[in-house]
């Protein structure tokens, strides 16, 4: 008999809702953390007075209790973990520096349209064309969803040949189809940095099922940073009977004939079990976690080396003791880039210094009180590419991530008028070394491996079976089938715990 | 609507393709394993875990305080030290008497000084680690400690260029590291700082604090001011008074405060500095430890006083019972017990020592109170600031 029926390697968004899962089931599984927290990204840190939230912009697909998105319906309906979500008041604030364009946009398909012919007059009838398509999109992958994995080629092909024909594009080659006007289109793309790769290369698929999702079902946040949620997913799991261990950094896989036999932690434990859950990336999990190394077939490398590794993020945190208000801050969410040229600004993620793009969040602005009275929160996020990190020595590193800091904030003070330096209370500074320590990611990846069409979710769905080259080993998580968000890595968790189940014969 | 991107067939056959193409391209790709992690790398070497360190020098300060050099102990996996800010502390991993503990200690040395860092330890009455290190740690004495900790530090995006650290006792040895980092580093920042002590054999590091200001007299000076003087003490007495501190330093607008001393300072503190109305971030406290006399602090409830509770850990799966009084943390309770919880600030701030009260109640100064707003609405308490009011039953992670 082994230790476990299931071990999950990792407790962060798509780790935590596998164990929930598994234990609603009455599943025997263990969840093994390497920090002392749930959630991984989705978590929290008090500096004086302040929580601040360290990753999360905001949720997609939550939606009100009276029209439930797929998020809202897995906690609540699926596990029964409830979290106190509150939503974010708009979608967007949309500054090019270099342009001079400064732009909100509100959520709600109709809203959206009206505002943008407001910004952009004559661009209405082909907005609304472009949002019916990515609503085509969404329906599809509901009905691929519905269908769990057995699709009927003919309700494909009738029902949704728009969703077939688009999946192998890119964003660009299929927004050229619509005759948007370049304004509009900039206005459009906005959100491009939640999955952080050029519209030239992103799946259309991935991103207008985004778009239309916040369009429809609005943002939300935890009302108690996302620490507040992982507690509450942590909390339903232990209730049920699945038990957690922090502190416990699983440094082996253990294979033996191509099969899982157990783990290995940091404490030189040994625990058996036939399934794994890893919320590891496969990069890590196949460079570093497999023993015997020699257990990890050729395809594996050659699968984890053709993908793209996603970028990482630098985060810069402020608590002021001024009110939002005060400050002059209208927006909770604002994106500023220079231009959106994506291709360009995606290369300067290549750059150590001088940031072109950052989306910089208000907490206040969606939770008033989350802050003492007098005082605001914001946070500035960056994205860097892998290896931009690799050379900072040890002894430059707190001067180097503080010149970037001060880059940010100059950076918003100039784009938005708005003076923050006199206020700074609290700062604190996350950098992709900050991420690999907390999280164990691998070159302190936030994002997972890059949606390509190639690489995005309908084919990694369609090779999910194929690509399991090691018996009794999932994958949950931002590098796992549904591609990276907190949104999509808490749908994967319960996904591949069916999954799992169905491996042990149980469903 | 119909569309198409590059044509109706030529889209169709795209889709049809989408997974061939992906296992082509799969198929093609090099099946060489990645090797090193960079990033990786430099987390570790930032934040260790557990560095493993030898004493290698001790040097006696005055009749009570010690410092003791600490460099890598070449038979243990620590190659280097890792880089700290000046004001940052370790959390040292001591064995007395055959218990596993924690204490912080901020580190008294300078960044500049790569090849080691100094602890300052005052030996007082009753102290646990000190009576120990004072009868056992020598040269060659082998001690863990965490990575460097804490965010009792300068921040230039923060902070005025002028500082006004107010010290306390051994609260000294943060202060030392940063004179040390500003006149050695020639950084573009001024020092004032005000030493309350008890009586003039108090001073620690009294004549390099003076050279130091010597050296840099444009950016360093220093006060002393005693409670209870003898005969021969020619400087201020008194306390760290409102009136003191501005009479020293004068205009405070354009200064940041950075506070370290005993509980007892910073209760004194508190009423003082309110007369100043300085805004919140002007005044920077670096956490200072367990308070000892919990039961006199007001909020706590009367009849869980002089009180022993039965405390039930988990740690690992395996469960045990062990008591716990209701004048000490809980954390103090499991150490007593050998358990070898984690911990690091001790002050209730960290959050290393975070735990799931599974029943029970406690009691947690709001002061100390560090925790996450989940935290509390969850159940999670940091045993290094919780006192027990009833039984409890907690479950503990293992420490790293």
């Amino acid at each position: 008999m082994a230790d476990y029926d299931v071990i999950v390697i990792g407790a962060g968004n798509g780790g935590l809702t596998a164990g929930a899962q598994l234990a609603a089931n009455g599943t025997k599984v263990i969840v093994l953390e390497q920090h002392n927290l749930p959630g991984g990204f989705a978590s929290s840190f008090v500096r004086g007075r302040f929580e601040f939230e360290p990753s999360l912009h905001e949720l997609c697909d939550v939606g009100p209790a009276n029209d439930k998105g797929s998020v809202r319906t897995l906690l609540e309906d699926d596990l029964g973990v409830n979290v106190d979500f509150v939503s974010v008041p708009e979608a967007y604030r949309l500054i090019l520096t270099e342009e001079g364009l400064d732009v909100t946009m509100p959520f709600g398909i109709n809203e959206f349209v009206d505002a943008m012919d407001g910004y952009v007059p004559g661009s209405r009838s082909q907005m609304r064309a472009y949002l019916d398509l990515c609503k085509e999109v969404l329906d599809a992958l509901t009905y691929l969803g519905e269908s769990k994995g057995n699709p009927d080629k003919k309700v494909l092909m009738k029902e949704h040949a728009n969703f077939l024909k688009t999946t192998p594009y890119t964003v660009e080659e299929v927004t050229r189809r619509f005759k948007i006007p370049e304004q509009a289109k900039k206005i459009l793309y906005a959100y491009w940095c939640y999955i952080g790769l050029p519209m030239s290369r992103m799946s259309f698929t991935l991103f207008s099922a985004m778009l239309h999702k916040y369009l429809t079902k609005g943002a939300y946040i935890p009302r108690y940073r996302s620490h507040e949620m992982s507690s509450a997913i942590e909390a339903k799991l232990l209730e049920n009977g699945g038990r957690i261990e922090y502190n416990t950094r699983v440094d082996k896989i253990l294979v033996e004939n191509g099969k899982v036999t157990g783990v290995e932690t940091s404490f030189g434990d040994r625990i058996t079990t036939n399934h794994v859950i890893c919320n590891a990336s496969p990069t890590m999990t196949y460079n570093k976690l497999i023993s015997p190394q020699s257990a990890v077939p050729q395809i594996a490398y050659k699968e984890v080396n053709a993908r793209i590794h996603g970028s990482s993020a630098f985060v810069l945190y402020l608590g002021l003791d001024a009110t939002a208000d005060e400050l002059g801050l209208s927006d909770y969410s604002y994106f500023i880039y220079d231009h959106m040229d994506t291709d360009k600004l995606y290369a300067s993620f290549n750059n150590l210094f001088d940031p072109t793009v950052q989306a910089t969040i208000c907490l206040n602005k969606a939770i008033p009180d989350c802050s003492p009275a007098g005082t605001s929160i914001m946070s500035f996020t960056i994205l860097y590419r892998p290896g931009v990190w690799d050379n900072v020595k040890p002894e430059d590193y707190v001067a180097t991530k503080r010149k970037i800091a001060d880059q940010l904030i100059g950076n918003f003070e100039q784009a938005t008028n708005i003076h923050l330096r006199k206020h700074i209370e609290e700062i604190e500074i996350a950098t992709p070394q900050t991420f690999a320590r907390y999280t164990g990611s691998f070159g302190g990846g936030v994002y997972g491996y890059e949606p390509e069409p190639w690489d995005s979710i309908i084919p990694r769905m369609m090779s999910i079976e194929d690509e399991k080259y090691i018996e009794g080993l999932r994958f949950t998580g931002g590098n796992a089938f549904r591609t990276y968000g907190y949104s999509s890595s808490l749908l994967c968790g319960q996904t591949v715990a069916l999954l799992t189940l169905k491996d042990m014969g149980v469903v | 609507m119909k569309i198409h991107v590059k044509g109706n067939i030529r889209d169709l056959l795209a889709f049809k393709n989408l997974v061939p193409k992906r296992k082509k391209r799969i198929m093609r790709s090099s099946a060489t394993p990645i090797g090193a992690d960079a990033v990786g790398e430099l987390s570790r070497r930032l934040h260790p875990q557990r560095q493993h360190l030898v004493i290698s020098a001790v040097k006696d300060e005055t009749s009570t305080t010690k410092t003791f050099r600490l460099v890598p102990d070449p038979d243990a996996l620590t190659p280097e030290l890792a880089p700290f800010q000046a004001g940052q502390y370790l959390s040292i991993k001591a064995e007395v008497n055959g218990v596993r503990i924690t204490r912080p200690y901020a580190i008294s040395s300078s960044p500049g000084e790569k090849e080691f860092y100094e602890i300052t330890l005052r030996k007082t009455e009753n102290g646990f680690l000190t009576e120990y290190a004072w009868a056992n740690w020598k040269v060659g004495t082998k001690l863990d400690s965490s990575g460097p900790e804490g965010t009792f530090t300068y921040e230039p995006l923060r902070d005025t260029k002028e500082i006004l650290g107010l010290a306390g006792g051994s609260g000294i040895t943060p202060f030392r590291s940063m004179i040390k980092d500003i006149v050695e580093n020639d950084l573009d920042l001024k020092l004032m700082l005000i030493y309350g002590i008890k009586c003039p054999d108090d001073i620690i590091f009294a004549d390099e604090l003076q050279e130091l200001a010597k050296t840099a007299p444009e950016k360093i000076s220093v006060h002393y001011v005693c409670s209870e003087p003898d005969s021969c003490w020619q400087g201020r007495t008194g306390f760290l008074s409102a009136d003191c501190i501005t009479e020293l330093a004068g205009d405070l607008s354009n200064k940041t405060l950075f506070i370290c001393g005993p509980p007892q300072m910073y209760r004194y503190l508190e009423e003082e500095l309110k007369s100043l109305s300085l805004p919140k971030k002007r005044i920077r406290r670096e956490a200072f430890g367990e308070v000892k006399d919990i039961e006199q602090y007001p909020g706590f409830p009367p009849e869980a006083q002089g009180k022993s509770f039965k405390l039930s850990v988990t740690m690992a799966g395996k469960s045990l019972e062990i008591p716990a009084l209701s004048n000490e943390t809980i954390l103090v309770a499991m150490e007593r017990a050998n358990l070898a919880p984690p911990s690091k600030c001790r002050s209730g701030e960290c959050g290393f020592c975070r735990s799931r009260l599974v029943a029970g109640d406690v009691f947690v100064r709001p002061e100390d109170d560090g925790r996450r707003a989940a935290d509390k609405i969850f159940g999670y308490i940091h045993p290094c600031s919780s006192y027990p009011l009833s039984d409890i039953v907690i479950e503990v992670p293992r420490d790293v």
